[in-house]
């Protein structure tokens, strides 16, 4: 058998073969003429739409430059970015979260925009408090996309079918127990409760510490709070699910904290826990009517449990090497009124109020329900909470599982309590 | 040829490159894959072997803490201590009755039952879907508190069984049942090693008049210890590193109460969800220690069960 033989003109050729491989290979992008930007977000296909009709809105107005959306779900969303960070290739417009964003400004992934503010961009309808929400350390690294706070999502129709008043903007924390398992009995029908288990969900534990004058975190990030406190709290679930005021464990477990299993989509409770904007996304997935209320309050003279914070931010990269394109972008989202009319408010209450109004005529009943609930929660809202410290997102799973331990009755409630301040602790010493 | 003086002496250099030469071809065939082999397993391999001594959150550069990582996994982690306890019952659990499973179905479908190929490939097909993410999801749908396994168990039993997938009691074992129906490809691998027994020895038996039993545990069983010591090494190894299920059914979390923490699951949760690179890479190549030694124990122990018939 002849060897295979290696020649000039063979290794010519191959080396030619290859090449042409790797034309077929390179990105289309490679040789488009227009210049592009990549907008990167979280969310529901519902934000997805909506997003992508702005930016095409944005492309007919303002020719010359593409924009590229992607898209993922809340919990694959920030493992990417932070890839795509280290790898120095970040989105240009990247939707931020408050617990997110100082930790990206402080290492440099993201452009201070302050030199833009008035050229550019600007913010001269945002309240101050607004623009302060997407600063860090004194520099404007996060535009508000929509203003949300916390609240409680409940079925209009259950609660008329079994003839109770739903909570509403006054009920506090010891009314609102004895009316769930006041609904659970009147609408007599297994493995249905009247709220879902709130116990290891972090937003509600800090509005209901908040009431009570205390923080999750103190500002030298040491726990805001003691033992007994959490101890307490752990109690006050421990009693609702006794009295079966809410979900049992096995069912709350299947709660993966997103629209989709909460307790009200899957039809367990006739009350979930959620941010405001999402109603927009509950409702879609729920067929008989809801509505929204605040959470549960401390009762007459409590200090308020909620805020208002930016439901997320639009921030750019700082390795952006279209600056110009990208501030403009970002301008166009939130003080735009056409497009504002797009996005609705399924991202929160636009912060300009000329936008909010300019919006207002073209909301539908579940957006202007929503509009409606942020205005009234004005003046019952406390100042925005500083931001996390690191390990913050571990301390919000421990909280969960304990209270899956005390409901599936590992631990006795003051066990529970001391088992998190303990662990707590050794979380944010780690840092 | 006396007169020339040794050419590997003078020209080592030349024959090195003749050699080469001579196999470039073969390199160049190999390339693909070598290139592969180094880009995407060795290089980063190292790579994370460095991390595992650093700490590395992604966004700034890894700096390096010496071997605090693995000091603080041995001394001062306690999910470590239970997402490996979660893992070892796994791979204790599922390996043996998976293979139990594969060589019962195997045996079954040697006995030249009509249609047979059709019945290798419905009994395969699991395994080929077995890692996907839509059979987790599926599993989660039937495993739910008021999923069809339980409406089954109501009707042959009237009592309401528990939800498999979201009480820690059962959750574990729910992913084991999954592993186990997948027992698709140790079949196979099973109903050719069968196929390798000579059929002399079984009729010799017969003569001799040894029941079904004692021929299985007598004949059966040891011509087949090789392909079981393949089978179990393989499965040993699939099973340490089993994630998707896991990641699946309890959404990333591990839970409830962390009774699916598998190993795999916790180190990816310290990577991507609290961005500790540096401490997942440690987390990582212990896992390899563990998955090396328990298969070079396989290796060693094989001396004194498996039989090579020569």
């Amino acid at each position: 058998m002849k060897q295979p033989q290696m020649n000039r003109r063979s290794v010519l050729k191959a080396g030619a073969g290859l090449a042409g491989l790797a034309a077929l290979g390179l990105p289309a992008s490679a040789f488009a003429q227009e210049r592009r930007l990549r907008m990167y977000w979280w969310g529901s296909k519902e934000r997805a739409d909506r997003t992508l009709q702005v930016n095409k809105l944005y492309q007919n107005t303002y020719t010359g430059v593409a924009i590229d959306g992607e898209t993922l779900a809340w919990g694959d969303y920030w493992p990417r970015l932070a890839t795509q960070t280290a790898g120095r290739n970040a989105p240009d417009v990247i939707q931020m979260d408050y617990r997110y964003i100082a930790e990206y400004a402080r290492r440099g992934a993201l452009l201070p925009l302050d030199p833009h503010v008035g050229k550019g961009l600007d913010l001269k309808d945002f309240p101050p408090s607004v623009v302060d929400s997407g600063k860090v350390d004194g520099k404007i690294y996060g535009i508000s996309l929509g203003g949300n706070t916390s609240s409680t999502i409940y079925d209009k129709d259950a609660f008329a079918a079994v003839g109770l008043p739903p909570p509403n903007l006054d009920t506090d924390w010891k009314a609102f127990a004895k009316l769930m398992a006041e609904f659970t009995k009147a609408a007599k029908r297994p493995g249905y409760f009247g709220s879902q288990d709130g116990g290891g969900l972090e937003p509600i534990f800090e509005g209901w510490l908040r009431t009570r004058g205390q923080e999750l975190y103190t500002p030298d990030n040491k726990l805001g709070f003691g033992e007994k406190d959490i101890e307490e709290w752990f109690a006050y679930w421990a009693d609702m699910r006794a009295s079966g005021g809410c979900v049992t464990p096995e069912l709350q477990a299947l709660d993966k904290q997103n629209v989709e299993n909460n307790m009200l989509t899957l039809g367990k409770a006739a009350i979930g826990f959620a941010h405001s904007n999402q109603l927009v996304a509950f409702q879609s997935l729920n067929k008989s009517k809801l509505a929204m209320t605040s959470y549960p309050t401390g009762g007459p003279g409590a200090k308020p449990g909620q805020y208002i914070k930016p439901s997320m931010l639009f921030s750019l990269s700082a390795r952006t090497k279209e600056v110009d394109e990208a501030v403009r972008v970002l301008n166009f989202f939130v003080n735009d009124v056409t497009a504002g009319k797009i996005l609705g408010v399924e991202r929160g209450v636009p912060a300009s109020a000329p936008v909010l109004k300019g919006i207002a005529e073209s909301l539908d009943d579940l957006g202007r329900a929503m509009a409606d609930y942020i205005a009234a929660m004005n003046s019952r809202v406390g100042p925005l909470p500083q931001t996390p410290p690191g390990g913050a997102g571990e301390i919000q799973v421990l909280l969960r599982r304990v209270n899956e331990q005390i409901g599936f009755d590992r631990l006795k409630v003051a066990d529970g309590a001391k088992l998190f301040v303990s662990e707590a602790s050794r979380i944010l010493a780690r840092g | 040829m006396t007169t020339l003086a040794s050419p590997s002496v003078a020209v080592g250099g030349a024959r090195w490159v003749r050699s080469l030469r001579r196999n470039l071809p073969g390199y160049l065939f190999l390339l693909p894959w070598l290139l592969g082999f180094l880009g995407l397993t060795l290089v980063p391999a190292l790579g994370s072997l460095y991390l595992s001594f650093t700490e590395f959150d992604l966004l700034r550069d890894p700096r390096w803490v010496g071997a605090a990582n693995y000091v603080r996994i041995a001394t001062d982690d306690p999910k470590f201590v239970a997402s490996l306890y979660v893992t070892f019952v796994y791979v204790a659990l599922s390996v043996p009755l998976k293979l139990a499973l594969a060589l019962a179905v195997a045996m079954l479908l040697n006995k030249g039952i009509a249609g047979l190929p059709l019945y290798r490939a419905v009994f395969y097909l699991p395994s080929l879907l077995g890692a996907s993410v839509a059979i987790a999801v599926l599993w989660r749908q039937l495993f739910a508190g008021n999923g069809l396994v339980n409406q089954v168990v109501f009707l042959l039993f009237g009592v309401q069984g528990p939800s498999w997938i979201s009480d820690p009691d059962y959750t574990l074992y729910t992913l084991v049942v999954l592993s186990v129906w997948q027992f698709g490809s140790p079949m196979i691998i099973f109903l050719a090693g069968l196929r390798q027994i000579p059929q002399d020895i079984y009729e010799a038996a017969q003569i001799d008049g040894a029941s079904k039993v004692r021929q299985f545990f007598r004949i059966t069983l040891p011509m087949l210890t090789p392909v079981i010591f393949f089978n179990a090494v393989v499965k040993t190894i699939d099973a340490f590193k089993a994630f998707t299920p896991a990641y699946i059914i309890s959404e990333g979390t591990g839970g409830p109460i962390d009774s699916t923490l598998f190993y795999t699951l916790y180190l990816y949760q310290e990577a991507f969800a609290y961005f500790r690179m540096g401490y997942a890479s440690a987390l990582a190549w212990i896992l390899l220690v563990i998955i090396a030694f328990f298969t070079a124990f396989s290796f060693l122990s094989s001396r004194y069960w498996v039989h090579y018939d020569d």
